[in-house]
């Protein structure tokens, strides 16, 4: 019977459009950003600092690197946007519309409704990094020839690898980041459990990631960098990195997957002492 | 009462210190069509909403096909089917997929059933086609079909016609008494329309902000039958002369009066007549749910502690 609920909450979810509104955003935006790395001096401007690092470029001018230099901006830019919208639809929408009512009239209790919509969310933001990463790679790959991978964020990461590495690394960073994406649906989740229009949890959500990232950014608040979410969501990039910092990946994944349930607990909580009206 | 699906006790409701039900009793026998009336704010949705554990009560207890509701709400539901008014589904979803989605949460239902009760509602041709395409009776049939999915003893219906045309209003109606003759459901519905109260309904309660302030059978109600309007050229002096007989209690409104217990038409009439009063008419009132209705309404709710 959960299989055929689940099922069901997936039907529910990619069967109306704007759930698709974060694909097709994505879409857009790589389009944009390959054309803009290689029609503009964004491209000679990368190929002068690999030299300057004593890279050959045209070895790690390539479709991997391209997809990573694509990623990180709509990782940070995007991906919450579009995360949130969906996972602040999931009770609050279907409360704003009545679905719910009509729901709950059936016996199924409310955390097991819960829990099957959180995993719907969960696969949603597995799909949507997924997708994320394979068209990111795909497009890279149109324009750009396949070879090393080279990274760098200043601060974060700094590695370059043959292609063959690259290409694993570039796979299992997207583990983290369905991780990311699903800590970020889990907490428009929670919000949409309590008694607020779908608008709200999203804009709730987003403004809690956003004010992470604030405090995060201010030096005074550098010691306590731990507390912000978002500093873990970055340990997508140290799985890039050469050697992989483990201990620093482990510890990031453990707080991202307690804030998860976390988030689960809270938003249950909230909606099983609700009442459910018109 | 053994044999009552529904079984409400001492039931209260309050919303951020406002009561929405107070102390509400309310049992409604297996078998019966029963209707809650009562004005907007009444609490018949509020009462509806406990009923199907959507709403926790503050106090009292709740009990649904023999379970309490509060702490079995997956028994006491089992059995029940319930539709609301307007009812909302997923618009772009087939009418297929929505009964899929919703009979889910029920537990097993094959496809023969969703097939059989997708026939029962007269939506087999559109059922393949999205909501949003349906009209307002057909998304009413469509509600009508999950309510029946998972077999119901007891359905649920809060303001079912609301929305309707007049087409859809007596359709609707022909489908309830339907249900209940052919499926033998026990049905309570919830409404503003007393004309359909009191066409479909065998008992009803009237609710009047939170309280209730009557139970019992609409045939009860109908045979009230204590008024009697009277046309005389003098209306006061043929009252005086009644009353004097013993012939009635009361007068009222210069044309109604209320017959003594065991007398009747013809001996007022005959009385009048032997007294030389010229009688132009006499007309036994039926009482209609509706007179009933807002005579009851006119009268305040009892305040709590008085």
């Amino acid at each position: 019977m959960f299989v055929r609920q689940l099922r069901n909450e997936l039907w529910k979810l990619f069967g109306k459009k704007r759930t698709y509104i974060g694909f097709g955003a994505f879409l857009l935006a790589q389009v944009a950003m390959l054309m803009a790395f290689k029609f503009t001096r964004w491209q000679s401007d990368f190929e002068r600092m690999l030299g300057g690092n004593g890279y050959v470029p045209t070895e790690f001018i390539s479709a991997l690197t391209v997809a990573v230099v694509m990623l990180i901006p709509q990782i940070i830019l995007l991906m919450p946007l579009y995360a949130t919208l969906v996972g602040g639809d999931f009770v609050a929408k279907e409360s704003e519309d009545g679905t719910l009512r009509m729901i709950l009239c059936r016996p199924i209790s409310r955390v097991r409704l819960l829990w099957v919509k959180w995993i719907a969310g969960i696969i949603f933001a597995g799909v949507l990094v997924a997708a994320l990463g394979g068209t990111a790679l795909g497009f890279a790959r149109i324009a750009f020839p396949w070879g090393g991978l080279f990274v760098m964020v200043p601060g974060q990461a700094f590695s370059a690898m043959p292609a063959g590495e690259g290409l694993q690394r570039f796979l299992f960073s997207h583990l983290f980041l369905a991780v990311n994406a699903s800590t970020m649906v889990s907490i428009a989740f929670m919000f949409s459990c309590f008694n607020m229009k779908p608008a709200a949890a999203t804009i709730v959500a987003l403004s809690y990631m956003f004010i992470n990232v604030v405090m995060e950014s201010i030096p005074f608040f550098e010691r306590y960098n731990d507390f912000f979410i978002t500093h873990h969501f970055r340990c997508w990039l140290l799985v890039l990195e050469n050697p992989v910092p483990w201990s620093r990946v482990f510890q990031s994944e453990v707080i991202l997957v307690a804030t998860n349930i976390t988030a689960f607990i809270i938003g249950a909580m909230a909606f099983q002492v609700r009442d459910i009206k018109s | 009462m053994t044999d009552a699906l529904i079984h409400l006790t001492d039931l209260r409701k309050v919303f951020g210190g406002r009561p929405a039900v107070e102390s509400l009793d309310l049992d409604v026998p297996r078998g019966e069509i029963f209707g809650l009336l009562g004005h907007n704010g009444a609490g018949k949705s509020t009462t509806i909403g406990m009923m199907l554990g959507q709403v926790w009560p503050t106090s009292g207890s709740i009990r649904v096909c023999g379970h309490d509701v509060t702490s079995n709400r997956q028994k006491a539901l089992e059995k029940v089917g319930a539709i609301f008014e307007s009812p909302v589904f997923y618009d772009y979803l087939s009418g297929w997929r929505n009964l899929d989605i919703l009979s889910a949460y029920s537990g097993a239902t094959t496809k023969a059933r969703i097939a059989e009760v997708v026939e029962w509602v007269g939506l087999t041709g559109r059922i393949d086609s999205k909501v949003r395409t349906y009209s307002h009776g057909m998304r009413a049939r469509l509600a009508l079909a999950q309510a029946l999915l998972p077999k119901p003893e007891l359905l649920i219906l809060d303001e079912p016609s609301d929305g309707l045309d007049p087409e859809g209003i007596h359709e609707m109606r022909e489908t309830i008494l339907r249900l209940h003759r052919e499926l033998g459901l026990t049905i309570m519905l919830s409404s503003h329309l007393l004309n359909e109260v009191e066409q479909l309904c065998t008992r009803i309660a009237i609710m009047q902000k939170g309280h209730k302030v009557f139970e019992g059978r609409v045939s009860e109600v109908k045979a009230a039958r204590g008024r009697v309007m009277l046309k005389t050229a003098d209306f006061d002096a043929a009252t005086a002369l009644l009353q004097i007989n013993g012939l009635i209690t009361a007068a009222s409104e210069g044309r109604f009066i209320v017959l003594a217990p065991g007398r009747s038409t013809a001996e007022v009439i005959r009385l009048l007549v032997a007294s030389d009063v010229a009688v132009e008419g006499v007309w036994q009132h039926e009482q209609t749910l509706e007179d009933f209705y807002l005579n009851l309404l006119k009268t305040p709710p009892p305040v709590p502690g008085k």
